[in-house]
Order: structure tokens, then C-alpha cells, then sequence
């Protein structure tokens, strides 16, 4: 055994790490990254939920009501005027729940507790809730709750409330389709990225650009087989979570593997736009946290995006497992067809054909500047 | 295919890396039928000039054409007649022997079945049977340096570019190679390779010494041979010996 032979491979091997600015940088830049957003991550509260507030009463006990709503950082109230039907607030307009107060409601409310009798008519807020985010859901009936215990007269106020898939969603049934989006998206493109580099560091590369291969087909080829691949996970993630979760499946399952197996072919792009930053495996390595750990944090998986710092939520807009995410429970906990969640769609979309397009000319410049 | 083509042709190449010329305005012509050797020490850039015969590589200036097509704009009108072996043993190590010639005879639009023939054929020429199924990261240097040139053969192109063909092989195995290349020369491929090996000139038909990016000389062993002797006055040099005198990397006599 020898010191100094020991202290002669170590060092060597941090003259290696310090020839590699990728990996140097990276080195010091996660951990930070990663402690960051996981401290702010789970220390944040829920904030900024859409509630659509309309006061059809309009006395001061209603009043007070709004105000408190509006004190509390949980809720980003919108009066409006008049609603015909909830359900499109939530549907169409984005908002998680509209809160009704109808007319007559304070006057119901004081003869209630004037005449002291049970039996008698009170006035209740009406309350239509999207409760597809469990966590979200429950944020509004405690806040509604708390405003509606600030009247300080003592009683209680009903709140009628009304669900928008008229189911009790459990966090599992979001957490399912968050799940599938996650595996797909890591193994799609965690797989090219690393099958890539090695055509690279092994030479095949040179192989199939002096063949007939096009760079589409290239490309293609990878869509597909990690579109099958995706296409199997979401199979396995789905048949766990029936059952063993008994998760709630809403929607047309057909659709589920539609948005899936899209999300697939943008992860697949991804990965190979990585590949055009790495020359060998370990630097590949490298960009696995990278792919999971904002995919983790930022995504509204584990907790809802309002539940993210203010500062931090634009981040979230950048992730795209956040668009899949949306896509997805919209298409299996409330059933809806794709384009109905337009932003969820939209952002896969938008995914699929950036990272494809951009992917394509990185393979350009990865086959040795040809063309 | 017509005689006395020209296979491989550059004219005025020339490819620079930042401020390294590693191609440095050559020219060359190898002729169909030919088997013609690219002879230099390492970095000497043979590697570069294949690449842009093959089209992997654009010129900076000059023109690479390979059987009568610009490369690369024009390659896609021979890409199916030309076959390339890199100088890494570009094979996929995580498939078996047998499916990477699959997938090399699939990109080119082979049938399966005569891919199968084929792959019955040179497994047996390149002494690979019964590692059909073996994958290629289980298989020795030699080995896998063998399947590399399989695969570069497997669609029967008619021009041949192999960039260190025997690099690492032992000389029994070196041997077996060249014998493999004659052969195929026999059967009208036109081959141009590369080596370090300065002795392997003496078995190309024609050899090119490079230096520098640049062609220095050019000529059958036997004429290049005859050329160093008058120069120096060395009787019957070897290859090694050419080289350096050639380059002028040495003073006459003072070569051991």
C-alpha cells in the first residue's frame, strides 16, 4: 500500500474532472439548484388559486365575506357581475371555483338566527369547485369556510358546494397521470440522449450518415420505438394504479395514449438535442438530473404549481412534463378531450415541435458539419 | 461499371481546423480497380481526406468527388455503391454479430433474406461462425474489428474507403485483412485505405505518403523504392526507410 501512488490517482483523477467544464459546472450548480428549489418547494403554501367571486346580495355580511377572501394569500379573487353557468367559469375561463353568494342570502341568514329555529329556510353559498387538484380543492372549502367563520355573528353559514366531475378525486388519481408523463418523458429521453452519444463515441454514426439514412428518418426511427416503449409504461403504470390505487379514470382512455405517446415524441427530441452537448457517456450522464429533478419539482406532480413561490412558478412554465400534467389529468380525471385543457395541449404541442425541429438540425451539426 | 474510372479523386483539398491545415491542398486520383494506400504517421491527416471522400467531412476548399459524384452535395446518388469502415470499431456493442449486419443491410434496402446469405458468407470469410448471436461488446479487438469491416461489406459496394483497416490487429490477423482486401480487389473492388504501418505500402497497388495534409509523394512501392534509392543511396530501402527519406526527415546514410 502506498501513500503517495493513492494520492497520485487521486489527484489524477481531479485533473481529469478540472479538464471537464461541463462537468465542473454542473458539480457545483446542482446541489445548489437542488437544494434551492426543494427548501422553497416544500416550504411553500398554496397561493394564487382562481376563485371567481359573485355577490348577488350585495349587503355589508357579504361584503366581508369578499374581503376576507381577498386578504387571504390562497386566492386570487375576481368579482364578477353576474354568472349563468359555473361550470364554464371553471371549464372555460380557468377559474378552480366560483363562489355564489345569491340574493337574499343576508337577510335569510339574520331572520335564521333572529328567530332562533332550526326549521327555518337559511341562505347558503353556492360554491362550484374544479376538484380535479385534490390539494387545490381543499385549499378553497378551508378558505370559504374561514371567511364565512370572520362574520363574527356567531352562526354558521352553509356553503353549498358543488362538484365539477361530481366525484371525490383523491391525490393518487392526479398523482396516476403525472406518474405516466414522468416515466415517459425520463426514459425517452434519457435513452436517446445515452444511445445517441454512444453512435458518437463508438463511430456508428459515421456509419449511418454515409448510408442512405436520413436525419428525419433517423429521428423517426427513435419516435417510434420510444413511442411503443411510452406506449407500454403508460399500460404498466396504469394497470398499478387501477389496481392497487383503484385510481378514477374518467375520460377515454384512447386519449390518455394519444397525449402520452405525443409527449413521448417531444421527450425523444429532447434527448437528442441534449446529445448535441455531450461528447462522451459521462457527460450524458450528467443531464439526467437536469431532465428529472425540475420534472419532479416544478411540474405541479407532487403539489400544485400555486403551491410554488411567486418567484419561482415562471420556471414551472418552462418544465414540460407541467403541459403534460395538465393535459393529462384533464384527460383522466375529468374526461375532457385534449383540446378542452388548450394550454395543456397547446404546451405538448408547442414541445413536440420545437425540440423535433431543433433536434433535426442538431443532428446536422453531430454528423460532422456535412451539408 | 466502365474501366479506368476515376473511384476517388481530389482536387486541390484542402480542410482546416481553426489554424490546423489537416488537409493542405492535395490532389489525388485513385482509378477504379485499384488498391491504393494512404501512408503517414498518425495525424498526418488520412483520416480527414477519407472523410471528405466519404462526405462525412465538407472541404474547405477544393473538390472530393467519389465514383463521379461531388461529395457531398451530389452523395446521394452513390451512396449505396460506396461502403466506409471508420477507424473506431463502429459497431454497436450492446447488439449481437448478427443483428449489426442486419441493421447495416436494412439501412441499405437489402432484402432479408440475401442479408442472411450474406451474413452466412462473411461470417465464414471473416472467421466469425458460430458468433452469430454473440453480441459485440463480448468479442475480442480482432474480432470486433472484423465484424466493423463485415459491415462495410455487407451491401457488395464496388468502392471500398477503410480508415486504419488493420490499426491494433496482430500481425498474423493484419495478414488475414490484406489477403482479404487483395481478394476483394480481385473481384474488381476498387479500395482506398489508410495505415500507419509503413510496411503494409509494400502490399497496395499504388501508395500516397502523407505529411503534413500534404501528398509528398506518390507511386507503386517499387517505384517509390527505386525513387528514395537514387535520392539517397541507400540500396533497397524498406518502406520505413522510403518514408524518411521521402519526407526528407532524415540525411542520406544516416537512416539504420
Amino acid at each position: 500500500m502506498s501513500v503517495s501512488r493513492i494520492l497520485a490517482v487521486a489527484e489524477r483523477v481531479l485533473r481529469q474532472l478540472r479538464h471537464d467544464k461541463r462537468v465542473l459546472v454542473f458539480m457545483l450548480l446542482l446541489p445548489a439548484i437542488a437544494m434551492l428549489l426543494f427548501g422553497y418547494s416544500f416550504s411553500g403554501d398554496i397561493t394564487d388559486v382562481r376563485v371567481a367571486f359573485v355577490d348577488e346580495d350585495r349587503t355589508e355580511l357579504t361584503e366581508s365575506i369578499l374581503e376576507s377572501l381577498q386578504e387571504d394569500a390562497a386566492f386570487e379573487v375576481t368579482v364578477l357581475d353576474a354568472v349563468d353557468d359555473p361550470e364554464k367559469l371553471l371549464l372555460d375561463e380557468g377559474y378552480q371555483a366560483v363562489v355564489r353568494i345569491p340574493a337574499k342570502f343576508t337577510s335569510l341568514y339574520y331572520a335564521h338566527f333572529a328567530m332562533g329555529v332550526a326549521t327555518s329556510a337559511q341562505g347558503a353559498i353556492d360554491l362550484t369547485l374544479d376538484e380535479s387538484d385534490p390539494q387545490i380543492a381543499n385549499t378553497v372549502k378551508m378558505g370559504l369556510a374561514d371567511a364565512a367563520m370572520d362574520l363574527g355573528e356567531g352562526g354558521p353559514v352553509e356553503i353549498e358546494t358543488r362538484e365539477l366531475y361530481g366525484v371525490e378525486v383523491r391525490f393518487i388519481d392526479g398523482f396516476a397521470p403525472a406518474i405516466m408523463g414522468l416515466v415517459v418523458a425520463l426514459i425517452s429521453t434519457v435513452l436517446t440522449l445515452l444511445s445517441i452519444v454512444r453512435e458518437k463515441v463508438d463511430g456508428t454514426f459515421s456509419r449511418i450518415w454515409v448510408s442512405p439514412v436520413r436525419r428525419a428518418e433517423f429521428i423517426l426511427g427513435y419516435v417510434i420505438a420510444f413511442g411503443l416503449v411510452s406506449l407500454i409504461q403508460s399500460l404498466v403504470v396504469l394497470t398499478v394504479g387501477i389496481s392497487v390505487f383503484h385510481i378514477l379514470i374518467n375520460g377515454a382512455i384512447a386519449w390518455a395514449f394519444v397525449c402520452v405517446i405525443l409527449f413521448a415524441v417531444g421527450s425523444v427530441g429532447l434527448g437528442t438535442l441534449l446529445s448535441a452537448l455531450a461528447q462522451t457517456e459521462s457527460q450524458a450522464i450528467i443531464f439526467f438530473p437536469l431532465v428529472i429533478v425540475p420534472s419532479v419539482l416544478l411540474s405541479g406532480m407532487m403539489w400544485p404549481i400555486q403551491a410554488i413561490p411567486r418567484l419561482l412558478r415562471p420556471l414551472s412554465y418552462l418544465v414540460p412534463l407541467t403541459y403534460s400534467n395538465r393535459l393529462l389529468r384533464a384527460v383522466m380525471v375529468k374526461g375532457l378531450a385534449p383540446w378542452q385543457e388548450p394550454i395543456g395541449f397547446a404546451g405538448v404541442l408547442v414541445f413536440v415541435l420545437l425540440t423535433i425541429l431543433l433536434a433535426s438540425s442538431v443532428l446536422r451539426q453531430s454528423a460532422g458539419e456535412r451539408e | 461499371m466502365p474501366e479506368h474510372t476515376t473511384t476517388f479523386a481530389a482536387q486541390s483539398l484542402t480542410k482546416t481546423f481553426g489554424s490546423l491545415r489537416a488537409v493542405d491542398d492535395l490532389s489525388m486520383a485513385v482509378e477504379s480497380g485499384e488498391i491504393y494506400g494512404l501512408v503517414g504517421p498518425s495525424g498526418a491527416g488520412k483520416t480527414t481526406l477519407i472523410r471528405m471522400l466519404s462526405g462525412l467531412t465538407v472541404p474547405t476548399e477544393g473538390i472530393a468527388r467519389l465514383l463521379g459524384a461531388r461529395m457531398p452535395s451530389e452523395r446521394r446518388t452513390i451512396e449505396h455503391r460506396f461502403g466506409y469502415m471508420p477507424q473506431e470499431r463502429a459497431v454497436y456493442r450492446d447488439l449481437t454479430v448478427a443483428e449489426n449486419l442486419l441493421f447495416f443491410g436494412r439501412i441499405y434496402a437489402m432484402p432479408r433474406r440475401r442479408i442472411v446469405e450474406r451474413t452466412k458468407e462473411l461470417l465464414s470469410l471473416m472467421r466469425l461462425d458460430g458468433h452469430g448471436r454473440q453480441r459485440a461488446d463480448r468479442l475480442s479487438g480482432g474480432e470486433k474489428q472484423r465484424l466493423s469491416l463485415a459491415c462495410a461489406l455487407l451491401h457488395e459496394p464496388d468502392a471500398l474507403l477503410l480508415d486504419e483497416p488493420t490499426i491494433g490487429l496482430d500481425p498474423a490477423l493484419r495478414r488475414e485483412f490484406w489477403n482479404h482486401f487483395h481478394e476483394l480487389n480481385g473481384r474488381g473492388r476498387t479500395i482506398l485505405l489508410s495505415t500507419h504501418y509503413l510496411h503494409e505500402a509494400e502490399w497496395c497497388g499504388r501508395v500516397g505518403l502523407i505529411q503534413r495534409g500534404r501528398l509528398i509523394a506518390e507511386g507503386t512501392p517499387e517505384a517509390l523504392r527505386a525513387d528514395a534509392a537514387s535520392r539517397s543511396g541507400v540500396p533497397n530501402p524498406d518502406m520505413e526507410e522510403v518514408f524518411l527519406i521521402l519526407t526528407g526527415s532524415t540525411v542520406a546514410g544516416g537512416v539504420s
